[in-house]
């Protein structure tokens, strides 16, 4: 039992490092697969392409937009979906499931759904909505209600914020006041939880982006492979660790103050 | 009596509705009158339309994926959970495990196609390897654009999920309970199947669904891997970028429409499992 066991997990995880490990030799290794024999597995390793690659000015301008949309589409979940959350823990508890239920929508309309009924009708009404790559900001806020509310509401259990609301309303403190100054400052982790995954979603979301034309780093990424192989590749891994880095910051967080990430919704 | 909502509620409350509103449902409500008025008038000839012939065997590769890829990988995460669950020595394993599955059932996309590219593709390196030693993968029919090679590559994120979504439940059984079991008489087999499992059960199903609605949506994977998949979201980029006759946005919203009604239909199912299990456990 204990032997089939260590089995299983030896072999999860070469699933999950080995795919990592043939994208790094594909990216700094310049000696094609086909000619690639035991004697050669030194050679011609190299970052000169993704140094390149960081110097060309259409990746820079690929990265600057999804830094910009990165970071707005974390303004606007936190200014909209704190306060909201927040009184709802505090003031209207019964109201708790209904947002639950409300954050659990965009599952229901994935990015490749919702691109059609925006086409349909945003198209036609606005066009000049989507002539801008920002955009792209409220429907990423979206996908990431999810994740982020539930971040969010777990921070706000955590932390006992009914408790920390009526003490400060005894001592005279206004509803504003108490939930800038008393919750917000206390729950930090759950807010950099939100944070971390909304950037993880913005890094990663393609089909939306690809759809509308838009060039953000991950259809700037899919694009560029296909004319320079070794130094997409390359990209690609460097993105990926940029995204894990950011989550695991996230998690780091998180457990520093006792709580976990939670999957979306369950 | 107490108000219901006060003011300060409201007052956060409406921007956000306005913003869900706005961007969530005025577009999926104008998408669903669309595919309900085909050519201006209201029928159901789109919404019929889309399940028919190509169409539908899109609609039945999708499902297909989306079943297959959320079982087995349902049932490794449910394993590596209950695997991890009495282990303490090697104390980094499990912290290691968890954070590192918060961070793959994000990966996917672009990156995590490319990665599987380099590794089990036709000039990947674990390809090369294995032909050294005689098994050719390519040979045994086995590729990244067919079936079995996105079901493969769609469980790097789907394992980590389900190990994320069980660890609550695995985490929940009381060891007190395998023992009373015990004490009563009851071998080990007989404490999962009568208890155990039972338990396990209402998440377990609830992650599927998580697994299905996933793995149902995931686009831009399979439009690295294969382009011209017979699946769902890569049929409505066909339609949507106009490569077809015109009038086939009709079908576009169609196929959208059921896609929404499937997916809303997996969620309803999700809700009221959460509901099963939040019972169980609260008792």
């Amino acid at each position: 039992m204990k032997v089939l066991r260590a089995v299983f997990l030896v072999l999860l995880g070469l699933f999950f490092f080995i795919p990592l490990l043939a994208m790094a030799r594909f990216a700094f290794q310049s000696v094609p697969v086909v000619l690639l024999t035991p004697e050669k597995l030194l050679e011609g390793w190299s970052v000169s392409g993704l140094i390149e690659v960081f110097g060309s000015p259409e990746f820079q301008k690929a990265a600057f937009i999804s830094l910009q949309l990165m970071l707005l589409a974390i303004a606007i979940t936190l200014v909209l979906l704190l306060p909201v959350a927040a009184l709802v823990e505090i003031r209207a508890p019964q109201l708790r499931t209904a947002m639950a239920a409300i954050t659990l929508l965009p599952w229901v309309v994935p990015p490749i759904a919702l691109v059609v009924g925006v086409a349909a009708t945003f198209r036609n009404t606005v066009p000049w909505f989507l002539a801008s790559p920002y955009s792209l900001v409220p429907f990423y806020v979206l996908w990431a209600l999810p994740f982020s509310y539930r971040a969010i509401d777990a921070g706000l259990r955590s932390i006992g914020a009914r408790t920390l609301y009526e003490a400060a309303r005894v001592m005279g403190a206004s509803t504003f006041t108490i939930i800038v100054r008393v919750i917000v400052p206390n729950m930090i982790g759950a807010i950099i939880a939100a944070s971390v995954l909304t950037a993880a979603l913005v890094l990663g979301e393609f089909a939306f982006a690809a759809l509308l034309l838009k060039e953000t780093l991950p259809t700037f990424m899919a694009e560029f492979q296909r004319s320079e192989p070794r130094a997409g590749m390359a990209l690609a891994l460097a993105v990926m660790l940029l995204t894990a880095l950011i989550i695991w910051i996230g998690v780091r967080a998180l457990r520093k103050r006792g709580m976990d990430l939670q999957a979306a919704g369950v | 009596m107490r108000r219901r909502f006060d003011t300060a509620t409201l007052a956060v409350a409406l921007p956000f509705l306005a913003f869900v509103g706005l961007f969530l449902f005025v577009p999926t409500i104008g998408l669903a009158i669309k595919a309900l008025t085909p050519g201006g008038s209201f029928g159901f000839t789109s919404l019929q339309r889309a399940l028919e012939g190509s169409y539908r065997t899109a609609f039945v590769n999708s499902i297909a994926l989306a079943v297959t890829s959320a079982v087995i990988g349902g049932v490794i995460g449910l394993l590596l959970a209950l695997s991890l669950r009495s282990m303490q020595r090697p104390r980094w394993l499990r912290s290691t495990t968890d954070s590192w599955s918060a961070v793959a059932s994000q990966l996917g996309g672009i990156p995590l196609a490319f990665a599987f590219i380099a590794a089990i593709g036709t000039q990947g390196i674990i390809t090369k390897m294995l032909g050294l030693v005689g098994v050719d993968i390519t040979e045994s029919g086995f590729s990244l654009s067919e079936f079995w090679g996105l079901v493969v590559v769609y469980l790097y994120f789907q394992i980590p999920l389900m190990f994320l979504v069980m660890m609550p439940a695995v985490g929940g059984l009381r060891q007190t309970w395998a023992e009373a079991a015990s004490i009563m008489g009851a071998s080990p087999s007989r404490y999962w199947r009568s208890v155990g499992l039972p338990l396990l059960l209402p998440s377990f199903l609830g992650g599927l669904l998580l697994l299905f609605v996933n793995s149902f949506a995931a686009y831009a994977t399979a439009y690295v891997l294969n382009p011209g998949a017979q699946i769902v979201p890569l049929l409505v980029r066909f339609l949507l970028q106009g490569n077809v006759i015109t009038g086939e946005q009709d079908l576009a919203y169609a196929i959208i429409l059921w896609t929404i009604t499937l997916l809303l239909a997996s969620l309803l199912f999700i809700a009221v499992l959460q509901r099963r299990t939040a019972r169980w456990s609260s008792t």
